[in-house]
């Protein structure tokens, strides 16, 4: 299942991914944080502290910079740009996001 | 990859993929339809964020962005509540009340689980496990 959390800047929408993706974890569930936004804060919001949410958006900058290549599967993705967030949610950045519009 | 590329090919059926997506519809308006199997759209209850919600309401239903939930955030009175409710009338719409625990939580750089995970705004958002796995 895929599940998209919208809203203005500033609604709580990443406060309510953050949560969410982690009762479904405590309920049993397999899940995957994704974090798509421009401001990348789930990791934040998951409790991955902020050393390893900067490493993250470092690894995407790195992406933008040419200085390390684009994975190509969703395994090689959550595997090399992803980390362990606490009650077993995996939670990755995803690197590009074509023509954002602002909010 | 992008959000949009990567959100429509993710392999999904043993796992569920909680997609944060970027501020604003942008995300939306460019994903293929039937891309999520559930879209929850956050609104405070301000003209302007309510505004939003409803253009992102508008693009999920008509691109067939599986089942739309409103979630009404920052909840502090009744008031607040009928604000998002009577703009969302067709739609459901869950209420998370405004909490010092997320706020908290948000000045620290922690998640609002690991001060508080019986807090009114995370038991709120909890509720929607139960909505959404059925």
């Amino acid at each position: 299942m895929r599940v998209a959390v919208v809203g203005k800047g500033g609604s709580g929408k990443t406060s309510v991914s953050g949560i969410f993706a982690r009762a479904l974890a405590r309920a049993g569930h397999h899940v995957v944080g994704l974090d798509c936004d421009t401001n990348p804060n789930l990791g934040l919001s998951l409790g991955v502290g902020d050393m390893e949410t900067e490493r993250l958006l470092s690894l995407r900058d790195q992406i933008d910079e040419g200085e390390q290549s684009h994975a190509h599967t969703w395994e090689d993705i959550l595997e090399a740009y992803g980390t362990d967030a606490p009650d077993g949610v995996r939670l990755t950045v995803v690197n590009r996001i074509d023509d954002p519009e602002p909010d | 990859m992008s959000a949009e590329q990567l959100l429509s090919s993710v392999p999904h059926a043993d796992t569920i993929i909680v997609a944060d997506l970027e501020a604003g519809i942008g995300t939306l308006t460019r994903l293929p339809e039937q891309a999520v199997e559930h879209t929850l759209v956050v609104v405070e209850p301000t003209p302007r964020s309510i505004d939003v919600g409803m253009r992102a309401v508008a693009v999920a239903t008509e691109r067939e962005q599986g089942h739309v939930t409103v979630l009404a955030s920052k909840v502090a009175d009744d008031a607040d509540d009928a604000r998002v409710r009577t703009a969302f009338a067709d739609h459901d719409v869950v209420t998370i009340p405004t909490d010092p625990i997320v706020v908290n939580a948000d000045r620290q750089g922690l998640s609002p689980m690991d001060l508080d995970a019986s807090a009114p705004a995370v038991e709120a958002i909890g509720s929607l496990v139960g909505q959404l796995t059925q």
